[in-house]
């Protein structure tokens, strides 16, 4: 007789098991430093000492500003460890808008991991009235989205369980494996690289987003530690690309032959890297992932190896285990076959709204074109083709929404930043294809008459109110009106260089 | 010597163009509001190898070292006093 699989333990739970019963297996890898899992228990035994100490309520989140370290990571799994909810933003966002969503998120308390200072933030403007989150709430993570206030993503740790197993499963993290971080901590890839192995038992290889460009620094790290696990944007694919290229110009060894599962996500990889990722991982199968931060992944394509010489944009291919979808025509009617429409999902993985419940509106609902009643549906705002065999493609956007380095950026909301400067008369925002970025973000203002504004202090004014990938790379400051398209409306596409 | 004067040069022609040398103060967190990103920083540091012939290492590319004009000054001056050779393994 046998007796069924147990079912997969929670994610804290997972952890504690193996730094119980394979303590000096490694944990973490960072720069030349290795961290074994009882070590990173015992770091994360000593968070937990702290956390009892301050007076929490019940589901009372902590504020985590998201720096990539081992400590921070230790953090992260004490407040696992407690059922202690906790948001997780980016450290880079401007002082003010992190104090704003810690306000919004009811964290009174703003956590650095032990012998480091929590940044000084201001005190919000006013407090807001405290949320309550719903029970077994674990990760908030924000939008990356560059709305003035980013939004709270609540993940419950069901959710994240349901994810780990899914990615486990996928690409094999368990006790011998190295799975390479690229993303910085405060995204959502990281519940596959860093929090999904944590729990299988394997080895995360975490690379430091202050090196994250320097090619040379990135290729050094994956031929040294050689991982068996590879999760990226396309940037990270460009990069090593190139600086492959270049060490082989050079007469050195430029192939990550460690590598067995290679997935891109966050954005549209371009031709050029396309083509040279069989050369680069000549063991690894290769995956387009598509997700969201409020459903997590959702699609995943493997490509055959062929397909890099094959037609782009590459699919995103079939929907995970468990993941419903739907495309909606403009009339709202789902498309049912081949076809075009909006691509709604619903997914295992998701989230149930945003923390501020009146941001639902339009995103979270439950029956897109009457279909798929009794699901919570997320609406994407990409525009998809199905094609014969039902694989999906992305096509554009519904919105203003672009990628600059994976990160969305809705271009219409970097113009009323602008706009809201009271030197500011007229802004136009547009996105220029970039071959590394993905996208770079060009502006233009016209500034009021006698304004001595310059791109110094109109960036200071963005940094304070935008996330950094917001903040456009070229701002032009004229003194004469922006052009106009025919209906009046400012002609973003004159922002844009002429090539 | 101070190189403020030339570093300030190089910022406004590559990524301020419409700024005054005199509005660009020596403290001013460049990399806070995006002046320069994190690409930005890997050109300054060609520039950097190049104009005053100084190898940087992969060591030396703590993006703090280049996060104001007075910082890059501070960088290139101790940079020439302490060769890199002299503190390759150090």
């Amino acid at each position: 007789m046998t007796t069924p699989a147990p079912p997969p333990l929670s994610l804290p739970d997972a952890f504690t098991a193996h730094a119980r019963t394979r303590p000096d297996a490694t944990a973490l890898l960072w720069h030349d430093r290795a961290v074994t899992y009882r070590q990173l228990a015992d770091l994360a035994e000593r968070e937990q000492t702290r956390l009892h100490a301050l007076d929490l309520a019940p589901g009372e989140p902590v504020g985590l500003p998201a720096a990539k370290s081992p400590e921070q990571i230790a953090l992260v799994l004490a407040c696992l460890i407690e059922r202690r909810p906790f948001l997780l933003p980016s450290p880079q966002l401007a002082p003010a808008l992190l104090a704003a969503l810690f306000a919004q998120a009811g964290a009174r308390h703003l956590l650095a991991p032990l012998g480091q200072d929590a940044p000084a933030l201001p005190a919000p403007a006013r407090p807001a009235p405290v949320p309550t989150l719903a029970a077994g709430t674990s990760f908030l993570l924000t939008t990356s989205g560059s709305t003035d206030l980013p939004k709270i993503v609540p993940l419950a740790q069901a959710a994240i369980d349901r994810f780990t197993a899914w990615a486990h499963d996928t690409f094999d993290l368990g006790p011998g494996r190295v799975v390479a971080n690229y993303a910085p901590l405060n995204f959502d890839l990281c519940l596959l690289d860093v929090w999904a192995t944590l729990a299988a038992g394997g080895t995360v290889l975490l690379i430091d987003p202050a090196h994250a460009l320097n090619a040379r620094h990135l290729l050094t790290q994956l031929t040294r530690h050689r991982p068996h696990v590879l999760q990226a944007v396309p940037l990270a694919y460009a990069l090593l690309t190139q600086a492959a290229q270049a060490a082989q110009a050079a007469g050195g060894a430029a192939v990550l032959d460690s590598v067995e599962h290679a997935a891109f996500t966050g954005d549209a990889i371009d031709a050029r890297t396309l083509a040279a990722l069989p050369a680069l991982l000549p063991r690894a199968a290769l995956y387009n992932i598509y997700g969201c931060t409020e459903t997590n992944d959702s699609f995943l394509h493997r490509l055959d190896r062929l397909d890099a010489t094959a037609a782009l944009p590459v699919p995103i291919g079939t929907p995970l285990p468990g993941v419903r979808t739907l495309l909606a025509a403009p009339d709202g009617t789902p498309v049912t076959g081949p076809g075009s429409g909006e691509l709604y999902v619903s997914t295992p993985f998701q989230a149930a709204g945003y923390l501020d419940r009146s941001r639902d509106a339009g995103r979270f609902t439950t029956q897109p074109g009457g279909a798929g009643a009794g699901r919570r549906w997320f609406r994407t705002g990409d525009l998809a083709v199905r094609d014969e065999q039902g694989r999906l493609h992305l096509t554009g956007r519904a919105d203003f929404q672009v990628k600059v380095r994976g990160v969305a950026v809705n271009t219409a909301e970097v113009e009323r930043v602008l706009l809201a400067h009271p030197e500011v008369h007229e802004a136009a925002v547009a996105a220029a294809p970039d071959p590394l970025t993905g996208k770079r973000l060009h502006a233009a203002v016209r500034r009021a008459p006698g304004s001595a504004l310059n791109s110094l202090t109109l960036r200071e004014h963005l940094a304070r109110n935008l996330p950094r990938a917001a903040v456009p790379e070229r701002l032009a400051i004229h003194d004469t009106p922006l052009p106009k398209t025919a209906t009046g409306k400012v002609d973003r596409k004159a922002v844009l260089p002429t090539a | 010597m101070s190189n403020i004067a030339q570093i300030k040069r190089f910022l406004i022609e590559e990524f301020l163009p419409d700024v005054a040398p005199e509005q660009l103060a020596d403290d001013h967190d460049l990399l806070s509001d995006g002046v320069i990103d994190s690409l930005g920083v890997l050109k300054l540091i060609a520039w950097v190898e190049d104009h005053f012939a100084l190898p940087v290492d992969d060591t030396d590319l703590d993006p703090n070292n280049f996060r104001s004009v007075a910082a890059i000054d501070a960088f290139i001056t101790q940079r020439r006093a302490v060769p890199a050779s002299a503190v390759a393994g150090g």
